[in-house]
């Protein structure tokens, strides 16, 4: 029984894995082969299958002049736009959701769950809905294919999730502290930003991951809102898949649009297992 | 320090309703400068909403809040230069303990060197000072609760430091020793401590004034003392004492005597004005004791059980269908079964519609 278990447990955490780490590898092997490895059957081992090479990795930084992909400034774009919006998604979102938190809002029926509700209830309906309103929204104020104009989109798409996941963080932190707070000298300003909001860096570090990862991954609206002037990443690598694949080129920009969500997570991860997360409240 | 006036205060938390439920029936007391008060109530009678409403964290729905006369009741908290600890420790996690004691002071622009000063003298008091630069969020549950009370009495200048049941997480040993350094700090710097707490013997060995309250309402003030000996209300007998007042439910038969059990029980109360003839007596166990040489006010009772409680013994005992608790010296010897108990006069006190005559 106990070995039984102990086989199903490691049996189902190798499968696991495997469904996991395999796209990744897969990725990474087809990155540094050319078009006979990949073209000519199946191939695994470098070196011994076939003969690695950093062309696929080459042309991602190479001009389209020069027959390369120039992924560079898609991929700075795409950093520019998700930490900007992300960023002014913190801010806003923070504000009101310790508005919604911490006081009594009243509109006829609606009351504070109601307005945290509107805000996740952008997020309920499919994205498909919002695209023609947005593209009429922004050509009326000639934002359209510029990276104002996503980020402007972008912070719509992204605060909503700010609020709910900072409304549920202040309702933990006792009101107590706002209280003493304002008992020890502080105004409300200064209360929110000298104690609760030192007190609340984990939550931020959340919200901020999600924000981040939401923004970094979206094609959607990234595709629909630029045409020429301004491109992101995720348009980008999709923009490679021609009639002739260049499967090894694809797969190094996808390894390289990975890595900084990768990177992020390996820097929260460590701050959450320091215990920084844990216990900060009580 | 001030003196603190609540004058006609009450407060509901749907004044808007037709029907408001008052958390706190209107009430009106002045608290000196300088005296140790305690609020004594069970859980929801409205102890910590009075709290608030001193600190101004909650405004009263009626009333007004005086502070050495200067009207405070639109004033902010922040404006009000009060100090308030709560039950649950409220620490600042970010910061260390030496900046969490220092914040206050800190926020109202002190120095430097008075910053030190005062955190300093509040360390000793609470012997703190060797977790000075250790990060508040890693200390123990009771340390923290030292904090609390630590940057409530960093102040020295505060109208009042209130405390809702602030030595709730602390060990006893250690709470005896903070009540004692709590009564040393009033006493060396004058200032105005009022203590929440649904502990009657903490309220009684903190304060010299006790406030009572039920449901809301303001039952009895008073020194310890009077608070025992003569409870304004069934009430205030029944909470305060250990064991609660013996009460007895009966009929007065003259101007000054109340019958229990077909014995005759003289009172110092005039009992000629009653609306009813309903009343109830009562008398603290401590007063009742076996019946010496006296030849009246005297009881016959069926002793069912007699504890030993160390410094003394509880005799509970049978007046007819009453039960009725005498406490005595350990050294009393109790003869049989059947005792004769003597109930002072002086001590008796009669209520009518469970108010004080």
């Amino acid at each position: 029984m106990n070995k039984l278990y102990i086989f199903l447990k490691y049996f189902f955490i190798v499968v696991w894995t495997v469904f996991v780490v395999a796209p990744f590898l897969w990725a990474l092997t087809t990155s540094f082969k050319d078009f006979q490895s990949v073209n000519g059957g199946v191939t695994y081992i470098p070196w011994v299958d076939f003969e690695p090479n950093l062309e696929g990795w080459k042309v991602l930084i190479k001009s389209p002049a020069k027959g390369g992909v120039d992924i560079i400034e898609p991929y700075f774009n795409s950093m520019f736009v998700t930490c900007t919006a992300s960023l002014i998604s913190i801010i806003l979102g923070t504000l009101s959701a310790y508005a919604l938190s911490r006081y009594t809002f009243k509109a006829g029926f609606v009351k504070n769950n109601d307005i945290t509700f509107f805000f996740i209830s952008q997020r309920i309906m499919p994205p498909i809905v919002l695209s023609i309103p947005f593209f009429l929204f922004l050509s009326s104020i000639n934002l359209l294919d510029s990276l104002t104009g996503l980020i402007v989109v972008y912070i719509v798409l992204l605060m909503p999730i700010a609020v709910w996941i900072m409304v549920d963080f202040f309702n933990k932190v006792p009101r107590e502290i706002d209280e003493t707070a304002l008992i020890d000298g502080c105004n409300p300003y200064q209360a929110f930003l000298k104690v609760v909001l030192p007190n609340s860096i984990p939550g931020l570090i959340v919200a901020g991951m999600f924000c981040i990862i939401f923004g970094w991954i979206d094609f959607f609206f990234a595709f629909i809102l630029t045409f020429t002037e301004v491109q992101l990443l995720p348009v980008k690598i999709v923009a490679l898949n021609s009639s002739v694949t260049p499967w090894w080129s694809l797969s190094a920009s996808a390894l390289v649009s990975v890595a900084p969500l990768i990177i992020v997570a390996f820097i929260v991860e460590r701050y959450l297992s320091k215990g920084n997360l844990s216990g900060a409240i009580k | 320090m001030a003196k603190i006036d609540l004058s006609n205060i009450s407060h509901s938390y749907n004044p808007n309703d037709p029907k408001p439920i008052y958390a706190l029936n209107p009430f009106s007391m002045t608290w000196e400068n300088g005296n140790r008060y305690a609020i004594l109530g069970p859980s929801g009678c409205g102890k910590t909403t009075m709290l608030n409403i001193v600190s101004g964290l909650v405004r009263p729905s009626a009333g007004r809040i005086l502070f050495d006369d200067k009207d405070v009741t639109d004033l902010k908290t922040e404006d009000r230069n009060i100090a308030q600890v709560f039950q649950f420790p409220v620490i600042y996690n970010t910061m260390t303990v030496y900046e969490n004691l220092a914040f206050p002071l800190k926020c109202r622009d002190f120095s430097k060197s008075k910053t030190d000063e005062r955190v300093n003298a509040v360390t000793e008091t609470l012997n703190l000072k060797s977790f000075l630069n250790s990060a508040a969020r890693k200390l123990t549950a009771d340390q923290k609760q030292l904090i609390s009370l630590g940057r409530g009495l960093v102040r020295e200048d505060v109208a009042a430091v209130l405390m809702d049941e602030p030595l709730t997480v602390i060990d006893p040993d250690l709470k005896f020793r903070l009540r004692r350094n709590l009564k040393e700090i009033n006493e060396q710097y004058k200032t105005t401590l009022v203590y929440v707490t649904h502990d009657q013997n903490e309220a009684m060995t903190f304060a010299d004034n006790i406030i009572v309250m039920s449901e809301g309402e303001v039952v009895q003030t008073g020194s310890p003392k009077e608070l025992f000996e003569r409870p304004n209300t069934t009430f205030v007998g029944y909470f305060i004492g250990s064991p609660a007042m013996n009460l007895f439910e009966s009929e007065a038969s003259s101007n000054d005597s109340v019958k229990i059990n077909n014995t005759l029980i003289k009172t110092h109360t005039n009992l000629s004005n009653l609306k009813t003839k309903k009343i109830k007596l009562g008398i603290r166990s401590e007063f009742i004791k076996i019946a010496q040489n006296q030849n009246e006010n005297l009881v016959d009772v069926n002793v069912e059980k007699v504890e030993d409680l160390g410094n003394y013994k509880l005799i509970t005992a049978k007046l007819g269908n009453f039960t009725i608790k005498s406490k005595v010296t350990r050294e009393t010897e109790i003869p049989s079964s059947k005792v004769k108990l003597h109930i002072p006069a002086d001590r008796c006190c009669v209520y009518e519609d469970n108010k004080l005559i």
